[in-house]
């Protein structure tokens, strides 16, 4: 890996861990405050692509772990990663991978902004809602031996925010990718 | 950033980190086995005991542990709910088991101890080419000496907003805060090379992929 990809995945880390120390963002249109943490995860994908954007959520994920309270809310260290929700915490790693891998793939540089913004919402919503939440699911109903009906029923509450996170996060890496491209192009 | 590590010289600061670390896995795993009540309340005593005798004090102890228990708390309110008073009773006690001991490992274990056994984790991958050791250790580094800077730039990102009467919504706020940040990455890449930190094969290996 070249140095440059280490110090974007490095610098994209370190914006993940600061949008979790940040106040939760109102959205004007609706009541309840978006934590902008797991929104960092998406655009992590959606920005620097597969390889990068997973090895950003990576490094937040080896922070956790040894210790540094890097989640929102001041949670850190191994404890959060052998609670049934931690499926959710893991699963940020193949959610950001997995967004990244299809933002390669749908959109391209020479494309329409709606054809683009199409793009990116799709691999947001495959990779931060489809792949998160059942990964979620399923070391929730695990963890718990709840069964995975229940697990998916509690999981619900929280997929309207994750869509709107993932068109959040659609705009915003269409916007950075006409500011300052990095996402890779195999299309 | 403040660590969870809490300094001191007790038999579990003095344990090797993947000791440590391999001990939370297989008790972990000995606990998802079992739902008895009794031997669940045996691992939740002895994961206290092992607790107290790091003699951190009550604070500290509530400090590191009230935002896990709280999750715990709302699992067990839900198990209650949805499965009845025995399972409920067997999640309580194997999280709070696990969280405990988990804590108390974080709180034994350093920030470099950590470090150093990922990367000498990692030893068996680099061999077979898929990473370079040392870097993660470089990353981990890179990424702690800059969330300071990305909050200071955030704050002057929302400060602009105010003083131009925006109201601050998260398209507006991210987008600048990402540019302004990646913009830097090929000055601290070329500063990294310059310095020669990752070693020159690596640097020809990397201009490859």
């Amino acid at each position: 890996m070249a140095t440059r990809d280490l110090v974007l995945a490095a610098l994209f880390a370190a914006i993940i861990v600061a949008l979790g120390l940040v106040p939760p963002i109102m959205l004007g249109f609706i009541p309840v405050p978006i934590t902008a943490q797991s929104l960092g995860v998406m655009l992590a994908g959606v920005i620097l692509g597969a390889k990068r954007g997973g090895l950003a959520v990576l490094l937040v994920l080896v922070l956790v772990a040894i210790g540094l309270p890097v989640l929102s809310g001041g949670r850190g260290g191994l404890a959060t990663f052998v609670l049934p929700t931690a499926g959710y915490l893991v699963g940020w790693f193949f959610a950001a991978v997995a967004i990244g891998y299809c933002s390669e793939r749908f959109v391209g540089r020479s494309q329409s902004a709606l054809v683009q913004v199409t793009g990116f919402f799709m691999a947001a919503l495959i990779g931060g809602v489809v792949i998160l939440h059942g990964l979620g699911i399923l070391w929730l109903a695990y963890g718990t031996g709840t069964g995975l009906s229940t697990a998916f029923l509690g999981d619900l509450a929280f997929i309207p925010g994750d869509i709107l996170k993932a068109a959040i996060a659609a705009l915003a890496g269409r916007a950075v990718m006409v500011g300052y491209p990095l996402l890779p192009q195999r299309a | 950033m403040k660590t969870l590590y809490v300094q001191g010289d007790t038999w579990l600061h003095r344990l090797s980190p993947g000791l440590k670390l391999g001990g939370l896995a297989v008790f972990s795993l000995l606990l998802f086995v079992t739902a008895s009540p009794v031997v669940l309340a045996a691992a939740v005593f002895l994961a206290g005991a092992i607790h107290a005798s790091m003699r951190f004090g009550v604070a500290r102890t509530w400090q590191q542990l009230r935002v896990i228990l709280l999750s715990i708390s709302i699992l067990t309110v839900f198990t209650l709910l949805l499965n009845g008073p025995a399972d409920a009773l067997a999640v309580f006690l194997r999280l709070v088991a696990l969280a405990v001991l988990a804590a108390t490992i974080t709180a034994t274990t350093s920030t470099a101890e950590f470090i150093d056994t990922i990367t000498a984790g990692a030893r068996p991958l680099e061999r077979i080419g898929l990473v370079k050791a040392a870097d993660l250790g470089l990353a981990i580094g890179l990424v702690v000496r800059f969330v300071p800077e990305v909050l200071a730039r955030y704050e002057a990102i929302r400060d602009a907003h105010r003083a131009r009467g925006l109201k601050q919504r998260p398209l507006t706020l991210a987008v600048p805060l990402i540019i302004q940040t990646l913009r830097h990455a090929d000055e601290i890449a070329a500063a990294i090379d310059a310095r020669g930190i990752r070693g020159q094969n690596n640097r020809k290996l990397g201009e490859g992929s």
